[in-house]
């Protein structure tokens, strides 16, 4: 029992759920009424959006790179699907789109990043830009609107009468496929890679490969994220979509996903995720006006990488020390 | 001396200079009226924020650091002044002065938790965009007027129509007939400055070495720690510069002008030749960098009647072919080698 504690708090992503937890609990504590079984679905059910992309960018930040194009990727499906969705089509070509879109992208940015060795924040800031100026043409400039109404009830719709999203649903089990695929032999390549990449390579792990899926990935995701996001909020206008990679960044990081690489786990993704987008709701609940949204989510930001630094700087300390006082021991004897 | 020159021919500056009087040339020949200089200027000043802060965002990149917190600061400095001028009457350049000290204060809280807690800037200067920009919402809400509207109506003209006091920053035109507005003599000072500060003195030197190593950097007797913060200070205050002159020209101060900077700045640095992972970048190429950028855009939507709302997309290209490009010269000659 002991050592399965031992074993549990070290897993970085607990400590993010602890953290998700204690924030649920403070805010019951200051207002009882949040403490209804709908509300808490709720924060659950309307991450969806913030978990896809959480998810998709883990990848890449996994193998020590970053893809700030997938707020464009994902504004552009939502467009596509948005379309298809006022001519009353189905979801096979969205989806079909979205994975199409994700997936050209992901290519594009991993030719980049892995084949040219173009430093990846820069190479994705450029795909970004073509990406919107696609939007801009695809669109013409217009918001769209007006779906069929099954589209948009289909993305607010629940299980029975559980309470619980579709959507919300179907990200539990893609969290849970994942997390069992990236503990497998295969799986743990990313971030291997994002470790030490001179490393893998020399075990003969294929990084450029590697790197190669980690972009289609986070593509292919972003894209179905467009279609989460036209479904929910059934409107879309040329920027939806703009600076959601900060956030899906913020995300990751609030799920103990180490930024240099090589640290982390798909399920510290999507709890971030729900993190991110549970602030302005439990903030209401608070008494906050939302204005101080931004405010908070900074301050958390910063305490928490801070506070993650500073205990990764001591416990490196630690070690040393032991080090050096097991060697004095030795050569004292 | 032709080796000199052969330096100079080669180096990534020319490269930048020769696409600029290509974009003249091309630009010029299809719609002369991209060659009046009052058109340029006006052009250059819509742009003057991204080429200020740039500028300061070279040094924090050449020390191995990013700051994409800067375009967040511009907002926050624009409503501090409204507020403080507005609503607890302070004198406009009180207002200024106090903008500029909370812009620098941002830098270097930011800057401290890279130098000193040893934390990625990425994360923090991210984190520190969330901030900043939450923070000038919620100063607005200190004011009596509602966010959305902005506050304006700043001391402005004289009686005879010219512009004067804090107005005159954004709006006044100097040199009789070239008309050249104030924010560009304050650019053109800005990169003396900065280019003699990063290229002539002891301080730029230790920023390059921190960039190139900062353990051979710590042992040579720079205290690294203080330098990294400081370029993050800097930035701040650059990013104050910027907000202040937006504020005088628009007229308007409001919590979010500058908020989509973010990628543009980056783009103008990078396209400068400045390495993202630190110890190489001029402050000249940045310059020249954003005036490529600038004039692309102006050209665009002159010449081909372009929407400005899609001028990301040539942007972007330009990035991708000119990164991906060079990378592709690097290892063709390391083929060669």
């Amino acid at each position: 029992m002991k050592e399965f504690i031992k074993k549990i708090s070290g897993v970085r992503w607990v400590s993010s759920l602890l953290f998700l937890i204690a924030l649920f609990v403070i805010t019951g504590i200051v207002n009882p009424t949040f403490f209804s079984y709908s509300n808490i679905i709720a924060c659950f059910n309307n991450s969806c959006v913030f978990m896809l992309l959480a998810i998709g960018i883990s990848f890449t930040i996994m193998t020590g790179e970053i893809d700030v194009s997938i707020g464009a990727v994902m504004g552009l499906t939502a467009a596509i699907s948005g379309v298809i969705a006022q001519q009353n089509g189905s979801w096979l070509p969205m989806l079909g789109w979205a994975v199409l879109v994700g997936a050209v992208t992901g290519l594009v940015n991993g030719i980049g990043v892995a084949v040219l060795k173009v430093p990846s924040l820069i190479f994705t800031l450029g795909t970004c830009g073509v990406v919107r100026g696609i939007v801009y043409i695809y669109t013409g400039g217009r918001t769209i609107e007006n779906f069929s109404g099954s589209f948009t009830r289909f993305g607010n719709s629940t299980v029975g009468n559980t309470g619980i999203g579709v959507f919300f649903l179907m990200m539990i089990v893609i969290v849970a496929v994942l997390a069992v695929l990236l503990n497998t032999r295969r799986g743990k390549y990313f971030l291997a890679v994002g470790d030490n990449i001179g490393g893998a390579v020399l075990v003969g792990i294929p990084a450029t490969r590697v790197k190669f899926f980690a972009y289609i990935l986070s593509g292919i995701f972003a894209g179905i994220s467009g279609i989460v996001f036209a479904s929910k909020y059934g409107q879309i206008t040329i920027i939806a979509g703009n600076g959601y990679e900060m956030s899906a960044v913020a995300a990751c990081v609030l799920g103990g996903i180490s930024l240099s690489g090589g640290l982390g786990n798909v399920i510290g993704a999507a709890i971030g995720g729900v993190i991110m987008s549970s602030i302005s709701r439990l903030l209401v609940f608070l008494g906050f006006s939302s204005d101080y949204d931004n405010t908070i989510t900074g301050v958390m930001l910063i305490a928490i990488v801070v506070i993650d630094a500073l205990t990764q700087q001591r416990a490196i300390e630690n070690a040393r020390r032991e080090r050096l006082l097991a060697r004095a021991a030795v050569s004292g004897q | 001396m032709k080796n000199k020159m052969l330096k100079i021919v080669k180096s990534w500056e020319f490269v930048l200079l020769l696409i600029l009087v290509l974009e003249f040339v091309v630009f010029g020949s299809i719609n002369d009226k991209f060659l009046q200089p009052v058109r340029i200027f006006s052009n250059i000043t819509n742009y003057i924020s991204i080429c200020i802060i740039s500028l300061f965002v070279t040094m924090v990149m050449i020390t191995g650091g990013i700051d994409i917190q800067a375009s967040s600061i511009v907002g926050l400095t624009s409503i501090t002044i409204g507020v403080l001028w507005n609503d607890f009457g302070f004198s406009i350049w009180a207002a200024v002065g106090a903008a500029i000290l909370l812009a620098a204060l941002c830098g270097a809280l930011s800057g401290f938790f890279v130098a000193y807690c040893g934390v990625q800037p990425m994360v923090v200067t991210l984190g520190g965009s969330f901030l900043y920009s939450g923070l000038g919402l919620v100063i607005s809400r200190m004011s009596a007027i509602p966010a959305y509207q902005g506050i304006s109506g700043f001391p402005s003209k004289n009686e005879d129509g010219t512009f004067s006091s804090f107005r005159w920053l954004g709006n006044a035109k100097l040199f009789g007939d070239l008309k050249l507005p104030v924010q560009i003599v304050i650019y053109v000072i800005l990169i003396i400055l900065m280019y003699i500060l990063l290229h002539k003195t002891k301080y730029g030197r230790s920023i390059f070495l921190v960039g190139v190593n900062p353990q051979a950097a710590e042992y040579s007797g720079i205290n690294t720690k203080l330098v990294k913060m400081s370029t993050y200070m800097l930035t701040g205050i650059g990013a104050a510069i910027a907000g202040i002159l937006l504020t005088s020209q628009l007229n308007s101060s409001k919590y979010d002008l500058g908020s989509t900077y973010t990628l543009s700045i980056i783009t103008a640095v990078v396209l400068g030749g400045t390495l993202s992972t630190g110890g190489k970048g001029s402050i000249i190429g940045t310059a020249l960098a954003s005036l490529v950028i600038c004039m692309l855009r102006f050209g665009l939507t002159l010449c081909f009647k372009m929407s400005s709302q899609n001028l990301d997309l040539p942007v972007g290209i330009m990035l991708l072919l000119v990164v991906s490009g060079r990378q592709l010269l690097r290892i063709v000659r390391h083929m060669d080698a």
